[in-house]
């Protein structure tokens, strides 16, 4: 009976070991498949260099949405936020000549960010309502705000941001490629090694235990909201400049895309769990599907159908993970 | 004395507010967020004020459901008016039921800009069922067909120049707003089926798609917002793989709307292309709104197809004014326009390729 079950064993050791690395083995599948199907295009540096790109514009809003998940919460006010930042920042990068218009239009879209944070956090951990409520409303607030404000109307931006930093044989890669670094760096130190980072996840665990054992919950609530904003302004920033113009559309369902990114990459619903690593996997791997469907003809109907399968697949894996854990 | 001061004072506000209710007109916007019905709206809030009338402006933010609850709203408050940018364009039936609510009210019902069906023998049978109603649009294959013919003209002209790589064939990419909407549609088709009649008939082979393994043969936003976010990413991906190294890059760019233009020429500016003094590729939009002239003047997009904001606002505003006043209908409208079987008012669209 014994040597009958030995083979068994192994079996389902390699199953499991397939299922917690089964994003990593779809990303270099799909990879391996795309390459091939596409002469190696799809893995030659040019477009090697585009997903980074990609990847590094999206990956600050992914951060900043991470965190409010960690929370076992959610922040749908982002997308509009980008939105009304792309705008501020296009005013400021008008208004402004000189060198310093940019670094004064991300101070300017960061502090309107962590303003709208915080009304978030402290809404929500003052008065315990639900994250989805209340950045549902603020997310109304903003786009009303912007659309007030701008009258709908298009400005053409243009910054450093957007201009190449250097170049691999040939290819130019931009400065927000290099921001997008600094901000993950900031960002993986905040979440391991502070007392707020700590917090923050002792608070998305368990609420009561985390105040109980003397965290201020409250402000942990209402900073991790505040850096969310300030993430979600400069990527406005960063938006209007890659895209060269501030528009309504600008940023609209980009936290849909953020949070559906974040969740693949593993940082869970249930609160108190998620990694750094794991965001910056996940944005990268919805980049990579959506680019290798631009580069296999898949665009309508089925593009839709391949987007909400990954989302869902990687949800499932994660709760699996998470009840084989328990 | 103090009670009869205030019946009278009561008695006169409500006068007042019945007074001012003779020309208010609720405008229910299909969206706030969208750059050519912003020109429109501004410029219709000018033409409703110049005729008197007070405008109502309501932002149905591309939800049936809310456009419809407004309309409800605005009869109840007792507007004198209902003008619609009817949110699910091409669905008869929501436009019946917002047609049936104005009819039940004896109030005009003026639709503008978005159509309320494919079929324009279904649609006459509607505006026929109430006098007082109208529809102010464009013919909305028109754009698409314009465009395609300028892109057609265009190209013939600059064929050589066009075709980088020399192979006598000129490779293009086609930028689609919305898969589920009928203006976009039209315009995907059109635009490139208008450029082939022209070329086959001069002796150039058609325009081919960059992606043979693209069926469809066109890349859509999918959020559907016909945003410069999703024209300037796909671009930036495509031209990873097609590109003047490879001897296989895009030749020629049509996007459905000028949004979308723009974000193409804004990631082929980031790669050496279209900064109106290199290396041009021509890309093609739709709308004329005011970054694409900026942008056509400076020689970095080579065309557009003008929707008359201003003349469509224009149109709306009178036949609104008209059947408020209980006029004729078409009373001292614009002989540009043209009236279609008495419910139809066509805006002509133009091309613009610079001042």
């Amino acid at each position: 009976m014994t040597t009958a079950k030995k083979p068994s064993v192994s079996t389902t050791r390699v199953l499991e070991w397939v299922l917690d690395h089964a994003m990593i083995l779809i990303i270099i599948l799909l990879g391996i498949y795309t390459a091939i199907r596409t002469n190696g295009g799809f893995v030659k540096l040019p477009n090697i260099i585009n997903l980074l790109k990609l990847t590094a514009a999206r990956l600050p809003m992914a951060l900043g949405v991470a965190g409010c998940i960690v929370l076992a919460g959610t922040d749908l006010s982002g997308g509009r936020m980008v939105g009304l930042a792309g705008f501020i920042a296009a005013i400021i990068i008008g208004a402004i000549s000189g060198e310093a218009a940019p670094i004064i239009a991300i101070l300017a879209v960061m502090a309107a960010g962590i303003a709208i944070g915080f009304i978030n956090g402290f809404c929500m951990g003052k008065f315990k309502l639900h994250p989805f409520i209340v950045t549902l409303a603020t997310q109304l607030m903003i786009y009303g705000l912007y659309l007030t404000v701008s009258n709908s109307k298009q400005i053409a931006v243009s910054s450093f941001a957007n201009q190449p930093m250097f170049y691999i044989s040939g290819q130019p890669v931009p400065w927000y490629v290099l921001l997008a670094i600094i901000i993950t760096v900031v960002m993986w130190f905040v979440w391991n090694k502070t007392t707020f980072g700590k917090n923050m996840f002792a608070v998305g665990s368990n609420e009561e235990a985390a105040r109980v054992s003397g965290v201020n919950v409250l402000f942990t609530i209402i900073f991790v909201f505040m850096l969310a904003g300030a993430l979600y302004g400069y990527t406005g920033f960063i938006e209007a400049c890659r895209i060269g113009n501030s528009s309504a559309t600008l940023g609209l369902s980009y936290e849909n895309d953020a949070i559906s990114a974040v969740v693949i990459g593993g940082v869970s619903f249930v609160g108190g769990t998620g990694k750094i690593s794991g965001v910056i996997l996940g944005v990268f791997m919805m980049q990579l599907i959506m680019t290798a469907m631009t580069f296999l003809g898949i665009s309508g109907g089925v593009a839709y159908i391949i987007k909400g399968a990954v989302i869902l697949v990687a949800c499932i894996l994660d709760m699996r993970k998470y009840m084989t854990k328990k | 004395m103090k009670k009869l001061l205030a019946l009278v004072l009561a008695m006169s506000m409500l006068l007042g507010a019945v007074a001012l209710a003779d020309g208010n007109a609720l405008v229910s916007w299909y969206t706030f967020g969208d750059v050519y019905l912003t020109s429109v709206r501004t410029a219709l809030d000018e033409a409703f004020a110049a005729k008197g009338i007070t405008v109502t402006d309501k932002d149905s933010n591309a939800i049936q459901t809310t456009q419809t609850d407004d309309i409800n709203t605005a009869v109840l408050i007792g507007t004198n008016a209902l003008v619609i940018n009817l949110v699910e364009s091409g669905s008869i039936s929501v436009a019946q039921s917002l047609l049936d609510v104005a009819k039940g009210a004896n109030l005009p019902a003026v639709f503008f800009n978005r159509a309320v069906s494919q079929d324009d023998a279904e649609a006459k049978a509607m505006f026929e069922g109430y006098e007082k109603s109208a529809f102010i649009g464009t013919n909305f294959e028109e754009a698409g067909k314009m465009q395609g013919d300028m892109i057609g003209a265009y190209v013939l002209e600059n064929y050589d120049a066009i075709d980088l790589n020399g192979d006598g064939v000129i490779s293009y990419v086609m930028f689609k707003g919305d898969d589920a909407n009928q203006e976009a549609i039209a315009r995907t088709k059109y635009g490139v089926e208008n450029a082939d009649a022209v070329l086959t008939a001069a002796g150039k082979p058609a325009l081919k798609f960059y992606d043979d393994n693209n069926a469809n043969k066109y890349l859509v936003d999918l959020n559907g917002t016909w945003s410069n976010t999703a024209s300037y990413e796909y671009m930036g991906t495509i031209l990873s793989q097609y590109n003047e190294s490879n001897g296989n890059m895009i030749e020629l760019v049509i996007a459905n709307n000028d949004d979308m233009a723009i974000g193409a020429i804004n990631y082929l500016k980031t790669v050496g292309y279209n900064d109106g003094k290199g290396k041009t590729i021509p890309v093609f939009g739709v709308d004329a709104v005011d970054a694409a002239k900026a942008a056509i003047d400076a020689g970095e997009m080579a065309g557009t197809i003008k929707q008359d904001a201003v003349g469509m606002a224009d149109a709306v505003a009178t036949i609104t004014a008209n059947l408020i006043e209980g006029k004729d209908k078409f009373e001292g409208l614009n002989e540009n326009y043209r009236v279609v079987d008495g419910w139809f008012v066509q805006i002509p669209y133009a091309m613009y390729t610079g001042e």
